[in-house]
C-alpha cells in the first residue's frame, strides 16, 4: 500500500467514525422517548406472588419508578422509593427504608423514623389477580407530596 | 492477404486512458466549476493573517452551524406555547435522549458566537479591516452583531422560565423608553402590553424563522465580499 492510499484511507476512515459520532446521538435524539405520562395511571402487572417473599421487601420498577412489595403474611402493598425529603432513590435493608443521601429512614409500613423527611413514604394502589400483583396509580391523597411523584408532566 | 483476422474491427487508435476522476470532479465538470474551483485553490493566505486572531470570524461560523443543527433539533421537541413550553424544555433535557446533550450545546454556542462575534468585530477594528474597499462588509458585520444578539434575546424568552419572563419583560421595556415610537416597539414585540402567550409566538417566530433569514443572507453578503476583496494587508 502507497503512503497517500494509506493516508487516504486514514482519512476517509476517521472522517466516517466522526461523522457517526455525530449522526449516533442525533438519531438516538430523534428516537421518540418513553411517555412517562401516559404511564402514569394505567395498571401495570409486576409479577406473580410468589415472587415477593414474606417479611420483607422485593425492589421493583412501578411504571419506570423505583418501588418495593411488601408482603405482609399475604397483605402487600406497594410503596415508592423516591424519598419524601429531596427525590433520591431510597435503599431497603430487610424490613425497613434507609435513604443514602441524606440518611432518612422509614419504618416497615412507611412512616418516617428519622429525619429529615417529614411525609411517609406513598403507596400505589395495589391488589392481587390470578397469583400476580396489580400495580395501579400512586395514591398522593395522605399529604401534599413534593412534585416529583407525578413525573415531569404531571398525574 | 491482410493480417488482420476476419470478423475484427481494425485496430484503432488507442483511447486516451479516463483519467481517475471522483466525485467531486464529476460535480465540478458538470456544474461548469473548474474556473471558480481553480480560484479557490490559488488562493494564499497572505503570511500576516495566519494568525489566531484571524480565527475568530471562522469559529463564530462554525458556532452558527453548530447552533443551526442543534435548534432544528429542538425544535423537534420543543412546543411554543405558555403551557407547555417550560414542560417541553424539561422534557428535552430529562426525558430525551442526547437531549441535555443537544440543549447543552445550543446554550453554550449561543453565548459563545455573541462572544466570537464581539472578538471578532474587535479583531476587524484594530486590524483597520474595515477601511476602504470594505466599508459594507464592516457593514454587514455590524447587522451580523446585532442579528446574533437578537437571536440570544429571543432565545432566552423561549424556555419560558422566570428567568427568561423578566429578562423580556426588561428588554422590552427598555424598547419601551425609546422616544416616540417606543410605544409601538414595546406592543409589537410583546403582541400586546403584557408578556403573555403572543409574545411566546412572536419570539419563537424571530428566533426560528425571521433571524435565521436573515443571518443566512447577510452571511452570504459577508463571506462574497471577503472573497472579493481579500484579506486586508498587514497594519
Amino acid at each position: 500500500m502507497t503512503r497517500r492510499g494509506f493516508l487516504k484511507w486514514f482519512i476517509a476512515g476517521f472522517g466516517a467514525l466522526s461523522l457517526a459520532g455525530v449522526l449516533y446521538p442525533v438519531v438516538r435524539f430523534l428516537k421518540p422517548p418513553p411517555a412517562v405520562s401516559s404511564a402514569i395511571g394505567q395498571v401495570a402487572n409486576i409479577g406473580a406472588l410468589d415472587s415477593f417473599p414474606a417479611g420483607q421487601l422485593t425492589a421493583v420498577t412501578v411504571h419506570g419508578q423505583p418501588a418495593a412489595v411488601q408482603n405482609l403474611n399475604g397483605k402487600y402493598a406497594v410503596y415508592s422509593l423516591i424519598c419524601t425529603h429531596l427525590g433520591c432513590v431510597v435503599g431497603v435493608t430487610g424490613d425497613t427504608f434507609k435513604c443514602p443521601c441524606h440518611g432518612s429512614e422509614f419504618s416497615p409500613t412507611g412512616v418516617v423514623t428519622h429525619g429529615p423527611a417529614t411525609l411517609p413514604l406513598p403507596t400505589y394502589h395495589a391488589q392481587t389477580q390470578n397469583g400476580s400483583l396489580l400495580v395501579g396509580p400512586i395514591d398522593l391523597s395522605g399529604a401534599k407530596y413534593p412534585t416529583w411523584y407525578t413525573g415531569e408532566f404531571g398525574a | 492477404m491482410s493480417t488482420t483476422t476476419e470478423g475484427r474491427a481494425p485496430e484503432a487508435a488507442p483511447a486516451p486512458a479516463p483519467e481517475k476522476r471522483g466525485l467531486v470532479d464529476w460535480l465540478v465538470g458538470r456544474l461548469g466549476l473548474s474556473a471558480t474551483m481553480e480560484d479557490q485553490y490559488n488562493r494564499i493566505v497572505p503570511k500576516h493573517a495566519t494568525n489566531y486572531i484571524y480565527c475568530f470570524g471562522g469559529i463564530a461560523f462554525v458556532l452558527f452551524i453548530m447552533l443551526a443543527v442543534t435548534g432544528i433539533l429542538l425544535a423537534v421537541y420543543y412546543q411554543p406555547t405558555p403551557d407547555a413550553a417550560y414542560q417541553s424544555v424539561i422534557n428535552i433535557s430529562t426525558h430525551v435522549q442526547f437531549g441535555w446533550w443537544v440543549r447543552s450545546i445550543h446554550r453554550w454556542s449561543a453565548g459563545g458566537m455573541v462572544l466570537l462575534v464581539f472578538i471578532h468585530t474587535l479583531r476587524v477594528f484594530f486590524t483597520g479591516a474595515y477601511k476602504a474597499p470594505r466599508e459594507l462588509n464592516w457593514l454587514t458585520g455590524v447587522f451580523l452583531f446585532l442579528i446574533t444578539l437578537g437571536f440570544g434575546f429571543t432565545g432566552y424568552l423561549l424556555p419560558w422560565d422566570q428567568k427568561a419572563y423578566w429578562a423580556t419583560k426588561v428588554g422590552t421595556d427598555i424598547a419601551g423608553s425609546v422616544p416616540l415610537i417606543g410605544h409601538f416597539l414595546l406592543v409589537t414585540l410583546r403582541g400586546g402590553e403584557q408578556i403573555s402567550a403572543a409574545t411566546l409566538g412572536r419570539f419563537f417566530d424571530l428566533h426560528v424563522l425571521v433571524l435565521p433569514a436573515i443571518i443566512v443572507a447577510l452571511l452570504l453578503g459577508h463571506f462574497w465580499m471577503i472573497r472579493r476583496h481579500g484579506i486586508s494587508g498587514r497594519l
